[in-house]
């Protein structure tokens, strides 16, 4: 279980979360959803340990992510994809893929790289695994990435507005290969702008509104006009969603 | 009778040293500047020939060890030419020479990044080439280059100790005669080092304040 | 007096051999200033506070004090503390530690440009500080620092002429014998000048060539 309690995160003078509880049990798809600025990417960098909290704590599994020694246990069961992809450029997509689970896992290079060329190939990147991230599109960065989180086995598959930065015929790639790990059971949680999507996948839709979690609802009863719609800031929210 | 302690007067020596380096790297400076700007102008203008040959003997000049131009300088220059040269004419037309060949490259650089459109419309208004160089070039190329100018100043003055090994009484000089005289190098040599690390933070210090003054002429303060 | 560069034919082969020494001492530096500079780069950008300034304090002396004082530091000083290397060894040792303040500099550089971004795809994927830094920070700061360590090489490669101070016969400490003992100081200086340009142009050709290899994979293709 994944467990996010009171978690406040202040930037100077700013409040970015402001007592944020949420908890994610395994097999779920949670999507984050919210205006710019409201705090959707930092929760995911809380969660992962890449923001110290100012308030609150973060547990995956139990394990603290204040705690250092804690840390590196949580980190090994929640797996990151990130929008800028953050792919190691001096690596090929293979040696991407299986780095950490050489380094961290402590598993055989043979063994590790076999399991990554598996990755790509269920990607559909078979042919790319000797390529450079430089030599790949977004969409192909974008995939080398899922692969590389999947790679680790997480337990929660952490995915942080991961179709922002490509356009939409690249978006459709990457989101059926999200589609298919969620329809596999893959627990995840998204940060994301496709309304659509996270509509169509997750179990559940969290909104976040300057800091403030607003509504942590099912699906069908966020989309439904007693339910989320009912509150104005969603509605606005949808609306303005609709109409880009 | 030979004093091989230290005694007073070696902080006088070591004074007097100081001097000779610092006057040298002045001079030295100054003259780099101007040649080294004039060379950069004489390439902004393309004048035929001249460029190429200014080029040239900036990229030899760069691009070669300082002990090699003080000892052409110093030992063969003489020798071809049938002239008296003392130890410090060598060191300031070579370190003159060398200072200018990497203050033409900064000027270089500084000039091309004022960009000829500006150049072009002061033409066109009507000033001359004179003017142009004083009003518009010049100001915006000082301001531009003065952070590298003083790294390369720093680094230059550390290249003057070189002149100790063609004779010249400078700070490096007075060190080797007082290592030799009372064997006690560790002493010796970290003063001598102490004296130029200073010198060298005040270049860095002065530097960084006309950094900071030109800056703030050139500043955008607002409608 | 005629310029007769032939008078130098017979002594092709002693000037070779200064060369060759040159060449040595240069790569053996190259190493040690390399090997150096990492180390200091990653005490500068560590998380601990007493590295952090050691390795400051390092860089801030060994920049803003003469090559010539540190090498006399070292000749001199070492024998007092029982330490005996002939002056090769000591000349190497002399440039490693003063090409390693420049080198880590330019590591340092490369280290800080990294995106942050790479840095944290690492850590939450687990990896230890160590890893990460090994793994993942410095290859690809050594990949894009080629160019500017390049030229801390082509420094070393002319610094390393005051070496000839400490009496090594390395290349420009032989052209002093071969000039003093033809006469003709003028033309041994202006082919040794020649020589050192021509070096440097040489390797500079040369990292072009590694930059570009080495970071063939990373550069990104025109689509």
């Amino acid at each position: 279980m994944l467990k996010a309690e009171s978690v406040r995160k202040v930037f100077g003078t700013t409040t970015v979360l402001d007592g944020v509880d949420l908890t994610i049990q395994p097999g779920e798809v949670v999507s984050i959803l919210g205006s710019s600025g409201s705090g959707k990417s930092t929760l995911i960098r809380c969660i992962n340990g890449l923001e110290k909290l100012d308030g609150g704590r973060v547990t995956v599994d139990d394990f603290d992510v204040s705690k250092p020694r804690e840390l590196a246990e949580a980190r090994k069961r929640s797996g990151t994809v990130f929008q800028l992809f953050n792919l190691y450029p001096h690596m090929t997509a293979v040696q991407n893929i299986a780095l950490a689970p050489i380094e961290v896992l402590k598993r055989p290079r043979a063994e590790a790289e076999a399991e990554a060329r598996n990755l790509l190939a269920s990607v559909g990147l078979a042919d790319r695994a000797e390529a450079y991230p430089a030599q790949l599109s977004g969409g192909q960065r974008q995939r080398v990435g899922i692969c590389r989180a999947l790679a680790m086995k997480p337990r929660y598959l952490l995915l942080d507005e991961v179709t922002s930065a490509l356009d939409p015929e690249m978006t459709a790639e990457v989101l059926s290969i999200l589609a298919k790990l969620a329809a596999e059971g893959t627990t995840m949680l998204f940060v994301t702008h496709e309304i659509e999507f996270a509509r169509t996948i997750s179990t559940r839709i969290v909104f976040l509104d300057k800091g403030k979690l607003l509504v942590d609802l099912p699906t069908d009863q966020f989309f439904a006009p007693a339910g989320g719609l009912a509150q104005p800031r969603i509605a606005q929210f949808l609306t303005k969603m609709r109409k880009d | 009778m030979r004093y091989a302690e230290f005694t007073w007067f070696d902080l006088v020596l070591l004074a007097q040293g100081l001097g000779v380096t610092l006057g040298l790297f002045l001079a030295t400076s100054l003259i780099g500047l101007l040649v080294g700007s004039a060379w950069a102008v004489i390439r902004f203008y393309r004048v035929p020939v001249l460029t190429q040959v200014v080029t040239f003997l900036a990229e030899l000049l760069k691009n070669s060890p300082v002990l090699v131009q003080l000892f052409l300088i110093f030992f063969g220059v003489p020798a071809f030419f049938r002239i008296n040269l003392t130890p410090v004419d060598a060191a300031l037309i070579t370190l003159s020479g060398n200072t200018a060949a990497f203050v033409y490259v900064i000027a270089v650089s500084a000039i091309e990044s004022i960009g000829r459109d500006q150049v072009e419309a002061a033409r066109v208004f009507g000033l001359s080439r004179w003017q142009v160089l004083r009003h518009v070039i010049a100001p915006q190329a000082l301001a531009f280059s003065i952070g590298p100018l003083t790294g390369l100043l720093v680094n230059q003055l550390q290249v003057t100790s070189l002149i100790s090994v063609i004779g010249v009484l400078d700070l490096a000089k007075i060190g080797n005669i007082l290592n030799l005289r009372t064997l006690k190098p560790f002493i010796v040599w970290t003063a001598v080092g102490l004296l130029y690390y200073l010198a060298a933070k005040a270049i860095a210090y002065l530097g960084a304040r006309a950094e900071r003054r030109l800056r703030a002429h050139s500043a955008w303060k607002g409608l | 007096m005629r310029f007769d560069l032939s008078i130098l034919l017979p002594h092709l082969g002693f000037l070779l051999e200064g060369a060759v020494l040159t060449a040595q001492a240069c790569a053996l530096a190259l190493l040690g200033s390399f090997v150096l500079g990492a180390l200091v780069a990653t005490a500068i950008t560590s998380a601990s506070a007493v590295l952090r300034r050691l390795a400051a304090a390092y860089v801030d002396v060994f920049r803003n004090i003469p090559f010539l004082v540190q090498l006399f530091f070292f000749y001199y000083g070492l024998p007092e503390l029982g330490i005996y290397l002939d002056a090769f060894a000591t000349g190497v040792l002399a440039l490693s530690i003063a090409g390693g303040a420049f080198s880590s500099d330019v590591i340092r550089a490369g280290i800080l440009a990294i995106e942050p971004g790479i840095i944290e795809a690492a850590q939450v994927s687990g990896l230890s500080r160590a890893k990460t830094f090994t793994k993942i920070v410095l290859p690809i700061a050594l990949r894009t620092s080629v160019r500017p360590l390049g030229s801390v090489f082509i420094n070393l490669i002319l610094t390393s002429s005051i070496l000839s101070t400490i009496t090594l016969n390395e290349l420009t400490g032989s052209a002093k014998i071969v000039a003093s003992d033809t006469f003709r100081p003028f033309e041994v200086y202006f082919v040794l000048l020649v020589a050192y340009a021509v070096l440097t142009w040489a390797v500079s050709i040369g990292i072009g060539l590694l930059h570009r290899r080495l970071n063939r994979d990373m550069m990104e293709q025109v689509s």
